[in-house]
This record gives C-alpha cells, structure tokens and sequence, in this order.
C-alpha cells in the first residue's frame, strides 16, 4: 500500500550482493589459486608505484597534499546523503483526504480520510468476530485507497469476516455518494490465538 | 474531474451487473487495475527490512572511511587505520595467512549470494486473495488454517484442539487426532474443508488434504 519503491530496494541488495559476491570470491582466489596469486603479487609494485605517481601529481596547490583524498571524502560524503534519502523513503504514502472534487465555480468539496476511517472503525470495532481493527488511507497511483486492517478472532471463517467488512465499505458508499477503493487485511496474529474459540453459528 | 466522473458513471451504466448482489454502489471498472497492483504489492515482500539494515551498515562504513581520511589530512594519528595503510593491506593480500582469507573471502562471497537470491527472489508473503466484489482482500494462511480447523474438528467430531491446520502457498493439510473410540468420517471431514475452501475463492487455489491419526486420545 504505501509508496516504497520496491524496485529500487531489490536494485541497491543486488548490487550490495553482487559487491561482496565478487570482492569475497575475489580474496578467496587470490590467496587459493596459484595463478591469481603470482599475477597479484606481480601487479603489487606497479599498482603502488601508479598510485603514488598519481597522488604527487595532483598536489593541491603548494600544500604537498593531493587533492584525490578531498575528492573522494566529497563523494562519500554524497553517497552517505543518498542513502539517508533512500532509508527515509520507505514506507511513505499515507494521505489526509479522501476526496476533492470541485462541486461548484466557486469552490471545492474536500472530504478527510478521517470520515471515511472513523465510520468504518465505528462499523467494525464492534462486531465480536475481530479482536483489532484499524483503518488507514494512501494514496496509491494518486488515488486515495482505504486500508481497512482486520484482527480475526480464533476460527472465523475469513468469508464472513469479509462479508462483515464489505457491507461496512458498501454503507459508506452510500454515505459519501461515491466508492472509494479499499484493501482489506485480515490477519491472525498473537492476540487472536490467545483469545478463546468465537461460539458463532 | 468532471470528465472522469462522467466516463465513472457511464462505466457503471454499462456494467449494471457488476455488483451482483445489488446491494450499494457497483465497483468502478477503474478500480481493477489498481486492486490488481495493490493485491501484488500485498502478497509479495518489499524487502525494506535487509534493504534499511543494509544501507545503515554502508553508511556507517563510508562514514568510517570518511573519518579516516579528514584525520589523515589532518596529520593525526588514525582511529582504525589510517587510509594509506588500508591501500597497503588490500594489496598486501597475499602475504597475510592463506586460512584466514580464505575463509573471511568465502563467507562474504557467501553472504553475497544470499543478498543476491534476496534481491531476485518473489519473496512471497504467507497471504491468499480472497475472492470479492467491493474491495481488494488479502487474509493471512493462519486466518485460513484456523478457520479450517474449527470447521474440521466440528465436521469430524473431535475437539478443537485436536485439529491442527497448516496452510501453504497451494495446500492446506488437515491433521484431525481423533477421540479414542469415536471413528472421524474422513469424507465428511473432506467434503466440508473443501466446501470451505471453495467458499473463499482464494488465489492462488489451495487444495485440502486430510490426515487422520492412527491412534486416537483418550479422553480428548
């Protein structure tokens, strides 16, 4: 339901993986097979000569400091901002309005996501089948989309549970005069198989 | 706006049998589509969880790396190690003990894998889709199992807590211990799993299969 991009979750593991995948089978082979072994201790002193050569040339001014350190603290620095911006995006996308619509000239119609939530947790939280209810609205696709979560008491069978809800939602279509799509979520968990067996029907 | 809540009511219009029961509004064809991606992000993990506790464990490293360079620059004595030596080591590899390497670089390796299978996995949560008119709705197998169970045990004449349920991704498996002396029918049993099952509609669809102990319990 909520807006995390999934997509890029999966990309930023695989690469993650990929990395140690190769670094780790890499420093495996290194110090196992024989061949790659002489070919990195031969590329030892080039590299290190390389390195140093590149460090002198690129002196920061007359300070004798090569300016390739700053350089790369810069990019960690950036790296480090991305994956803060990356963490603080998942799990957004709850939303405060159910609908707008421009009912007049003169102005617009916004109904809050709190009606429709608190007529259907009126509707529901009473009902002996569920032990929890809990309504949410998103915006999934900028469409508001109501999320009516469900704890089932042991041994309710799940069509009657969503029967129950369903009615709810079709009531409050009848009450805001239009559907809003819904997601329902009925789940088990801890406090239902605590509670005692429901004597329904 | 105006237009879209036109072509909404026209959409009804065309489908007037779309809420069968007739009873409150009829669901918006427009509403499919966005159920279908709802029920798909749903059912399936976003893999936050390793995908946080992975960029909090490469933050914490560049910021270490980061460190050790501004004190580098600074002249100062490293925390750790400072970053010349770190060039030094990596490419020192080969002097240092082969075991320990060899080890270190093949669980990494390893852990790399299990991040890959992660990231290209389903990752499939233990969820179904029921069938329904109104909304989108995922239940949880254990609501499933539970449910199954009571009706079970009702079916088949034993306690409750002799029915145990395990629902996966295609079966649900029904394990009745039957009260010693009382025989469970087992195709009555059978018949009103099934029908249960069948009740949900759920997707995918998931196939009973009933187990009855050998032994009954005395006094259950």
């Amino acid at each position: 339901m909520n807006s995390t991009n999934r997509a890029a979750n999966r990309l930023f593991i695989l690469v993650i993986g990929l990395t140690l995948l190769v670094v780790g089978a890499g420093a495996a082979a290194t110090v196992l097979v024989p061949v790659v072994r002489d070919g990195w201790s031969d590329a030892t002193g080039p590299v290190t000569h390389q390195v140093s050569t590149w460090l002198q040339q690129t002196a920061l001014g007359d300070t004798g400091v090569s300016w390739i350190m700053p350089a790369v603290l810069v990019l960690l620095v950036i790296a480090v901002i991305v994956l803060v911006v990356f963490i603080a995006r998942q799990g957004r996308g709850h939303t405060s309005v159910a609908l707008t619509e421009p009912t007049s000239e003169h102005g617009t119609t916004v109904v809050e996501a709190a009606v429709a939530e608190h007529a259907l947790e009126e509707a529901i939280s009473a009902r002996p089948e569920f032990v929890a209810s809990h309504v949410s609205t998103y915006r999934v696709r900028r469409t508001p989309v109501l999320k009516i979560s469900v704890t089932c008491r042991r041994g309710v069978s799940p069509r009657d549970a969503a029967r129950i809800v369903e009615d709810a939602v079709r009531a409050l279509d009848e009450l805001l005069g239009r559907p809003l799509p819904a997601l329902v979520q009925i789940s088990g968990g801890f406090r239902s198989r605590v509670t005692a067996t429901t004597r329904l029907q | 706006m105006t237009t879209t809540l036109t072509s909404l009511d026209t959409a009804q219009d065309a489908r007037p049998d779309s809420a069968s029961n007739g009873s409150g509004t009829p669901v918006p064809a427009s509403f499919t589509r966005l159920y279908r991606r709802i029920a798909r992000r749903e059912t399936h993990s976003p893999r936050s969880l390793l995908a946080i506790v992975l960029a909090v464990i490469v933050i914490v490293a560049l910021a270490w790396v980061g460190t050790e360079i501004v004190i580098a620059l600074l002249g100062a004595p490293a925390l750790l190690v400072a970053p010349a030596d770190m060039f030094a080591g990596t490419l020192g590899l080969v002097d240092a003990p082969v075991a320990i390497v060899a080890t270190a670089g093949i669980l990494v390796a390893v852990i790399g894998l299990v991040l890959v299978i992660a990231a290209v996995s389903p990752g499939r949560r233990a969820r179904h889709l029921l069938s329904a008119e109104r909304t989108a709705i995922v239940v949880d197998n254990e609501v499933i199992a539970s449910a199954l169970a009571r009706h079970a045990s009702l079916a088949g004449n034993v306690d409750p807590d002799n029915a145990s349920v395990s629902v996966s991704h295609r079966h649900a498996v029904v394990h009745l211990t039957p009260t010693s002396g009382i025989p469970v029918d087992r195709a009555v049993v059978t018949e009103a799993v099934t029908r249960q099952l069948d009740s949900y509609g759920l997707r995918p669809p998931v196939s009973a299969r009933i187990q009855i102990a050998e032994n009954g319990r005395i006094g259950a």
